[in-house]
C-alpha cells in the first residue's frame, strides 16, 4: 500500500455533510443571488413574460439586465467621454494648427473657427461615447459593433496627439476604449446581446 | 422543467445564470457537499461551514468569467476553495494539530492486541498529518486534490492555474516527502489496521 492509499484512508474519516449543515451556506448564496441586479429582470420576465407597460406605451419584450462586463464597459465609456473632454481642453492650444491642417492653410482663431473646431473635433467624440455607452447597456448589438469600429478609428488619434497633456489624455481615452471593447466581446456579454436581440420565450425554467 | 437543469452540464447552468442568477443554486446543490467535505478535511468542519459559503459566493461573483469550454465546474470550484484555504493557513495548521492531538490520546479498548494495532494505525495517521503539515502549500494542494478529491492532472492544472508539468513535479515531490516520513512504518500493515479499525 502506498502513501496515496493511506491518505485516502485518512480522508474517509470525514463524511459528506448532512443537508442541514449546508443550509447556512445556501442561504448566503440565495441572499447574494437575490441582491444581484439581473435577478429583478429575470424574475419579472418569469412572472409575466412581459414588462409592466409604462404610461401610454404598449408592453414589449423585457430587456434582460446587463451583466457585469457590459455594465463595466458602459462605465468605461462614460469615463471615455470625460477623458475626451479633457483631450479637447488639451487641444485648445493647438486649435490653429488643427484647422490649418484640415483646410491646407493656417487660419486665425476667430470665435467662429474655435466653435466649429470644438464641435467637430471635441463634442462629436464625446457624444459618440455617451451614445454608445447608453446603447450597449440596453443590449444593442449594433452599438457593440459600432463601438469596436470607432475604437479602431480612434487609434489614429494617438498618432495625431502632441504635447504631454494631449498624449496623456489620448492614451487614457484609448485604453478606456480598449478595455470597453474587450469587455463587450466577453462570452457573458455576447449572451446578453443575443438574448436582448431575440425576445426570450415566456416559459422559463423554474428555480431549484 | 427543473429536471432539465438537473441534467444540464455545469457550463450550461453557469451560462444560464448570467441572465438568470437563480440558476446558480443548481451548481450549489450539485457540488456543495463534496466541496464542504474537502474543506472540512483541510480546515475543520466549523471553518468549512463558512468557507463553503465563501467558495460559492466567490464563484457566483466570478461566474461571468467562467470558460464555457469546460462542462465540469468542479476543478473551478476546488480551485476557489483551495485559494480560500490558503487564506486560512492558520486554520489548516490548527486542524492538523487537532488531528495529531487526537491521535496522541487513543481510547483504550478491552483487548490488548487491538490496543497495539490501534496505536500503530493512529501513529501512522499522526505521521501523515505531520507530513502534510510540513509540505509546502503548493505541493500539499496538488497532493490532496489528487489523493482526496480524485482530480486528474489536467483538472488540478485548471483548478490551481498551473501547468500540468508543474502538477506532476509537485505531486512527485509531495509523494516523496510523505513516503520518507512513512519509511519507518509498515505501510501495508498500517493500511490493514486503518481499514479494519474504522
Amino acid at each position: 500500500m502506498n502513501e496515496m492509499e493511506l491518505l485516502r484512508e485518512l480522508a474517509r474519516g470525514t463524511p459528506l455533510p448532512a443537508p442541514a449543515d449546508l443550509d447556512g451556506a445556501r442561504a448566503r448564496l440565495v441572499a447574494a443571488i437575490t441582491a444581484d441586479p439581473a435577478t429583478y429582470a429575470a424574475a419579472a420576465q418569469a412572472a409575466v413574460g412581459q414588462p409592466a407597460p409604462s404610461a401610454g406605451q404598449p408592453a414589449g419584450p423585457l430587456q434582460p439586465s446587463a451583466p457585469k462586463p457590459v455594465l463595466a464597459a458602459a462605465k468605461l465609456m462614460y469615463g471615455g467621454a470625460v477623458t475626451s473632454a479633457a483631450y479637447v481642453i488639451a487641444t485648445l492650444p493647438f486649435l490653429g494648427d488643427v484647422h490649418g491642417k484640415v483646410l491646407g492653410h493656417r487660419l486665425s482663431a476667430t470665435p467662429l473657427t474655435i466653435t466649429v473646431v470644438i464641435l467637430v473635433f471635441g463634442l462629436v467624440p464625446i457624444a459618440l461615447w455617451l451614445w454608445m455607452a447608453r446603447a450597449v447597456s440596453q443590449g444593442r448589438n449594433w452599438a457593440r459593433i459600432l463601438s469596436t469600429v470607432l475604437f479602431i478609428l480612434a487609434t489614429l488619434q494617438l498618432v495625431e496627439s502632441r504635447g504631454v497633456a494631449q498624449v496623456f489624455c489620448a492614451a487614457l481615452t484609448w485604453l478606456s476604449g480598449l478595455a470597453a471593447v474587450w469587455l463587450l466581446w466577453r462570452p457573458a456579454s455576447s449572451v446578453f446581446f443575443k438574448s436582448a436581440r431575440a425576445p426570450r420565450p415566456p416559459s422559463q425554467i423554474s428555480g431549484p | 422543467m427543473r429536471r432539465r437543469w438537473g441534467s444540464a452540464d455545469d457550463a450550461a447552468v453557469i451560462e444560464s445564470s448570467w441572465l438568470e442568477p437563480e440558476r446558480f443554486a443548481v451548481l450549489f446543490d450539485r457540488h456543495a457537499p463534496h466541496i464542504h467535505r474537502y474543506l472540512a478535511r483541510r480546515a475543520g468542519r466549523q471553518v468549512a461551514d463558512d468557507l463553503v459559503a465563501e467558495t460559492f459566493l466567490t464563484a457566483f461573483a466570478k461566474r461571468d468569467r467562467y470558460d464555457l469550454g469546460y462542462s465540469d465546474a468542479r476543478p473551478w470550484l476546488y480551485g476557489i476553495a483551495t485559494n480560500l484555504v490558503g487564506q486560512h493557513r492558520r486554520g489548516e495548521a490548527r486542524q492538523y494539530r487537532i488531528m495529531q492531538r487526537a491521535v496522541a490520546e487513543p481510547e483504550v479498548p478491552d483487548h490488548a492486541d487491538r490496543v497495539a494495532a490501534g496505536v500503530t494505525a493512529q501513529a501512522t495517521r499522526a505521521l501523515l498529518d505531520a507530513a502534510l503539515a510540513a509540505l509546502p502549500a503548493g505541493d500539499r494542494d496538488v497532493l490532496l486534490l489528487i489523493a482526496w478529491e480524485q482530480l486528474t492532472y489536467q483538472e488540478v492544472s485548471r483548478a490551481l492555474a498551473i501547468p500540468a508539468g508543474t502538477v506532476r513535479s509537485r505531486l512527485h515531490r509531495a509523494r516523496t516527502k510523505v513516503r520518507q516520513v512513512l519509511a519507518g512504518t509498515d505501510a501495508a500493515a498500517t493500511y490493514e489496521e486503518l481499514t479494519t479499525n474504522e
